[in-house]
């Protein structure tokens, strides 16, 4: 859900572009944060944890708790709360720790 | 490897201060925050701020952010400004690495002042890794950063200044605050905030606290239960409140690893958020050429943290030689100034802090 | 207790209300800061004088009301938001309340919004009489609303939606409406029991439970006479619904 008017702020937003989400399509603002473009279309869940499989959504939202490790275009651990969206970016559910390269 | 003379860690409003400081006296100053926006807590700051006129008072936080970079751009034949990018490390030889863009560099000043502010504490009860248990500052960057609405209804946890805000920013953005629950027995945060807020229906439940989280996928509801004067919890209290979102607001404390990599003294002063680095009164660290301001050296207020950089910036550059013959009488107003802020009940707590540090 | 739920008690009150000669000159701000925190911005922000120098800036503000001219600039300068101007002269049985207002949509001038107490409870309809929102305002916009004089000291917030509109449904056992009612006390039906019989108002198996106040709150509104003062209408048994079978003495028969 996006915060359409503001009585102090006004906010600055990138140009619209598309993703996808574990094979479903969904729009957002280029540089937003991933995280940001996924809970505006309302998916909370990110991922589940990967030795008791609990739902994970992100909790600081500053990069530093890592709670939202997804694999994006291809690569693992990519924490979704401050990497920028851009156009046609391939965003997957990570399952397990993802591979080391 | 790059060369500066004195290196600002963090953007923040102490950060900003004390790079303004040393740049106008005629250093060469580089800064690096880790965000794509400098200003660190002031850009998602809806609010006017308190203090006085010298501390920005009844500017709203992020009109305090643009206020200073302002500032800043006009020393900037002696600034180079680094957003995006992260310190991560700090070494004896005075040594730092950066991260930028997923690329290391090297740099080497003589002087640093570390003002990376703070990080949340966080809470322990049954289910609180749900997706929709977030910090306060998740919520915030969130809906006051990139515009997105956390969730649907609120429950905040924690009734001190940030919690009392951050619900109030949460009503502002159209979002509704089912509870601000407080384990304490008193609500911490100002009253004028806790006031404000009172009076739009948002109940403030002192002596709760969270029992259980409830949901599968994401959070549905909570269960919260009253503490007694001891603190325990008094089961047949129970109530359900039925929210999307969780929002912690705890708490503090000093986000101080480099000062920890480099081996500054530190010592755990739990009126200041945690474990703070000891300095002397012109902010330097036991380290020499180390300096610290802002939430790093104690968890305070953006009108404290002003003003300690401001400090930190003088008193840095004019180790370096730079200097004005303002020194002392400059020197003397920061610390009337941080004097004034704590002086009275609110900054008690503080004092008691600082009088541990002394020494 | 303020310090335990961010409400201010009476004794707070008590210890920053105008006096009441002052109340009757004309506008006068209320401010409503009852702890000692490092702020001062009312004080630099009244061009007049009526707000007294800190000495230490964690003082409380003291107000000089006769220095006051009720302008209402510290409003929007407050952070705390926690400065109002009351104006007693507004009318005969009606004052201005002016509230800091920073949430949208903003009220318009002339229409009807419900009047909030310090608990956010719903007080009273008030009209809008005024809605400053320019520069000086810098994004704390200020709202002025028409209240009666009784709750001057009790309205400090208001919710945008007009619950007391005359579309609301009052009684919803007979679904009779705010409007409905207020047109027959128009027509000089006075009492409840009066508006109950003509309408069926309160007639309706909760027995009036959740219409009762509401309509004695509308005959205070209109005529003046307080709830206190009103007659209460008559209360018969049963005080619950119950199956007539239940009447019969006999079996339940459905
Ligand atoms: C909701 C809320 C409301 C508040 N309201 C008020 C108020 O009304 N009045 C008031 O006076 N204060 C208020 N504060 C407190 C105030 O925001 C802080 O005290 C102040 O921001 C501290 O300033 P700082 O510069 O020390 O830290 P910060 O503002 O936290 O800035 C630190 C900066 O350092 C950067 N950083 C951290 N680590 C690194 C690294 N390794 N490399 C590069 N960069 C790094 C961060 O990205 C950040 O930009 C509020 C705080 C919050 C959260
Ligand atoms: S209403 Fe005007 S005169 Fe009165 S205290 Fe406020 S600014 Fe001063
Ligand atoms: S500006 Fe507002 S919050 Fe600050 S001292 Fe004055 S009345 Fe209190």
């Amino acid at each position: 859900m996006r915060i359409e008017e503001h009585p102090i702020l006004s906010f600055k937003k990138g140009p619209k572009v598309r993703f996808t989400f574990d094979g479903k399509t969904y729009e957002g603002y280029e540089d937003e944060p991933i995280a940001a473009a996924l809970h505006a279309a309302g998916v909370r869940t990110l991922g589940h944890s990967h030795k008791l499989g609990r739902p994970r959504g992100f909790y600081c939202a500053i990069g530093n708790c890592s709670s939202c490790l997804m694999v994006v275009n291809g690569e693992p651990n990519v924490r979704v709360c401050v990497e920028k969206l851009k156009d046609g970016m391939v965003v997957e559910t990570q399952k397990g720790k993802g591979d080391l390269r | 490897m790059k060369k500066t003379e004195i290196v600002v860690v963090g953007g923040g409003p102490a950060g900003l201060s004390a790079a303004i400081n040393a740049a106008s006296l005629g250093a060469k100053v580089t800064v690096f925050d880790r965000n794509s926006q400098l200003g660190g807590q002031l850009v998602k700051q809806t609010h006017m701020f308190f203090g006085s006129q010298k501390q920005y008072a009844s500017i709203r936080g992020v009109d305090i952010a643009d206020i200073l970079t302002n500032e800043l751009m006009k020393y900037k034949d002696n600034i180079e400004i680094h957003t995006d990018s992260t310190v991560i490390g700090m070494y004896e030889d005075g040594m730092l690495t950066v991260e930028q863009d997923g690329k290391y560099m090297k740099i080497k000043p003589q002087s640093v002042i570390v003002t990376t502010g703070a990080s949340e504490k966080f809470l322990t009860f049954p289910n609180n890794d749900l997706p929709g248990i977030y910090g306060a500052g998740a919520v915030q960057t969130l809906m006051n950063v990139y515009g997105v609405a956390p969730g649907d209804s609120v429950l905040m946890i924690g009734a001190g200044n940030i919690g009392l805000i951050v619900s109030y920013q949460l009503m502002q953005a159209g979002i509704k605050v089912k509870a601000i629950i407080d384990a304490a027995p008193k609500i911490g945060g100002y009253l004028v905030h806790a006031s404000k807020i009172r009076r739009m229906g948002v109940p403030i439940m002192t002596s709760y606290t969270v029992k259980y989280a409830h949901g599968t996928e994401k959070l549905e509801k909570v269960t919260i239960w009253r503490l007694d004067e001891k603190w325990q919890p008094m089961p047949g209290t129970e109530l359900d409140i039925e929210a999307d979102v969780m929002c912690i607001s705890v708490g503090l404390s000093p986000l101080a690893e480099l000062l920890w990599q480099i081996g500054c003294d530190m010592k755990f002063v739990p009126e200041l958020g945690g474990h703070v680095p000891v300095r002397n009164e012109e902010l330097e660290t036991s380290m020499k050429g180390i300096y610290v301001a802002g939430d790093v050296a104690g968890v305070e207020e953006a009108s404290a943290a002003m003003v300690e950089g401001r400090l930190a910036g003088l008193c840095a550059a004019k180790n370096l030689g730079y200097t004005s013959d303002q020194f002392d009488a400059l020197k003397a107003d920061y610390l009337d100034q941080l004097n004034a802020l704590r002086s009275g009940p609110v900054g008690e707590k503080i004092r008691k802090g600082l009088d541990q540090l002394v020494g | 207790m303020l310090e335990k739920t961010g409400i201010a008690t009476e004794q707070d009150l008590a210890g920053i209300m105008p006096p009441k000669e002052r109340l009757a000159q004309g506008p006068v701000a209320v401010i409503e800061c009852f702890q000692r925190i490092p702020c001062n911005p009312c004080y630099t922000a009244c061009k007049r004088g009526a707000i007294q120098e800190f000495e230490d800036i964690n003082d409380r503000p003291v107000i000089d009301v006769d220095k006051c001219n009720g302008c209402g600039i510290c409003i929007s300068n407050c952070p705390g938001l926690s400065i109002f101007v009351i104006d007693e002269t507004y009318s005969d049985t009606e004052a201005l309340v002016k509230i800091p207002y920073e949430f949208l949509p903003l009220p318009e001038e002339g229409t009807f919004i419900t009047a909030l107490d310090r608990e956010g409870k719903a007080v009273c309809r008030a009209k809008v009489h005024k809605v400053l929102n320019s520069k000086a305002q810098d994004k704390t916009p200020v709202v002025s609303l028409i209240v009666p004089k009784e709750f001057s000291m009790v309205v400090r917030c208001f919710s945008i939606d007009d619950f007391y509109s005359d579309n609301t449904i009052i009684c919803r056992c007979e679904e009779i409406t705010l409007g409905q009612v207020r047109e027959l006390i128009r027509k000089g039906y006075r009492s409840l029991d009066e508006i109950k019989r003509i309408s069926r108002a309160g007639m309706g198996p909760c027995q009036g439970r959740t219409c009762r106040q509401l309509i004695m709150q509308e005959i205070a509104a209109a005529t003046g006479v307080k709830m206190g003062e009103q007659r209460m209408s008559t209360f018969r048994p049963p005080a619950k619904p119950i199956k007539l079978g239940a009447l019969l003495g006999g079996d339940d028969h459905e």
